[in-house]
């Protein structure tokens, strides 16, 4: 769905890549560490304005509420795990999250202009 | 979907070629293949990621785990083929410095 809506807005194959990889690590993250492994739900939304893109990814999980939790690790330690994070702030060019009472709401957003799209 | 194909040469030399996704549903059947040949028997392991469509950290990770293994054991891992995507990737991760990668395997 993802890689429909990049294509459609006509984003080159790198940058479709990015947004297909930051919404995908973001998945992951949510079922790993929101919902531990567990099954449930994940509501994800999508807003195209002409000058970005925005992603929503609404969880019923448990809520982050240490803002350390959500940042990516240092690289310099090369090392297995701690990248999903990372790659989800250096693909995309905002990233917004807000604890609910019942879970979290995550915006990812790709600005559309300064890339000349 | 990932295919796996593997190929050892009898010098202790290892041939990977990935073809598909190597994601978080797909990493962990390629861990349970690469793992057991991170020991001291093998001396190079080459990853073809050319037919890599997508890969994302767990993929990455996987890779890590070779990393290591090569510096632990002074054995040779490297990566070659990657397509445009893949190389971001690896880019963004700041490791694309840190693999060993080549354009095209040396058989």
């Amino acid at each position: 769905m993802v890689e429909v809506i990049a294509n459609r807005e006509g984003l080159g194959c790198v940058n479709a890549n990015r947004l297909a990889l930051a919404a995908s690590e973001l998945f992951a993250n949510i079922c790993s560490h929101g919902y531990k492994d567990r099954m449930g739900f994940i509501d994800v939304g999508f807003e195209i304005y002409p000058s970005e893109l925005r992603i929503q990814f609404r969880d019923f999980g448990e809520p982050v509420i240490c803002k350390s939790q959500l940042k990516g690790r240092e690289l310099d330690d090369v090392r297995p795990g701690g990248l999903g994070l990372h790659l989800i702030h250096a693909a995309m060019d905002e990233v917004h999250h807000e604890s609910l009472d019942d879970g979290n709401l995550w915006t990812l957003v790709w600005q559309l202009n300064p890339k000349g799209e | 979907m990932l295919d796996i194909q593997m190929d050892r040469s009898d010098d202790g030399r290892v041939y990977i070629r990935l073809e598909g996704l190597v994601d978080f549903h797909s990493s962990p059947a390629l861990r349970q293949k690469l793992h057991p040949l991170l020991t001291p028997d093998n001396q190079e392991i080459h990853m073809d990621l050319s037919g890599v469509t997508f890969m994302d950290s767990s993929g990455i990770a996987t890779l890590v785990e070779g990393l290591q293994w090569s510096r632990a054991q002074s054995a040779k891992f490297t990566l070659s083929g990657l397509t445009e995507p893949v190389r971001d990737v690896f880019a963004m991760s700041k490791l694309d410095t840190v693999f060993d990668i080549v354009d095209a395997l040396q058989k």
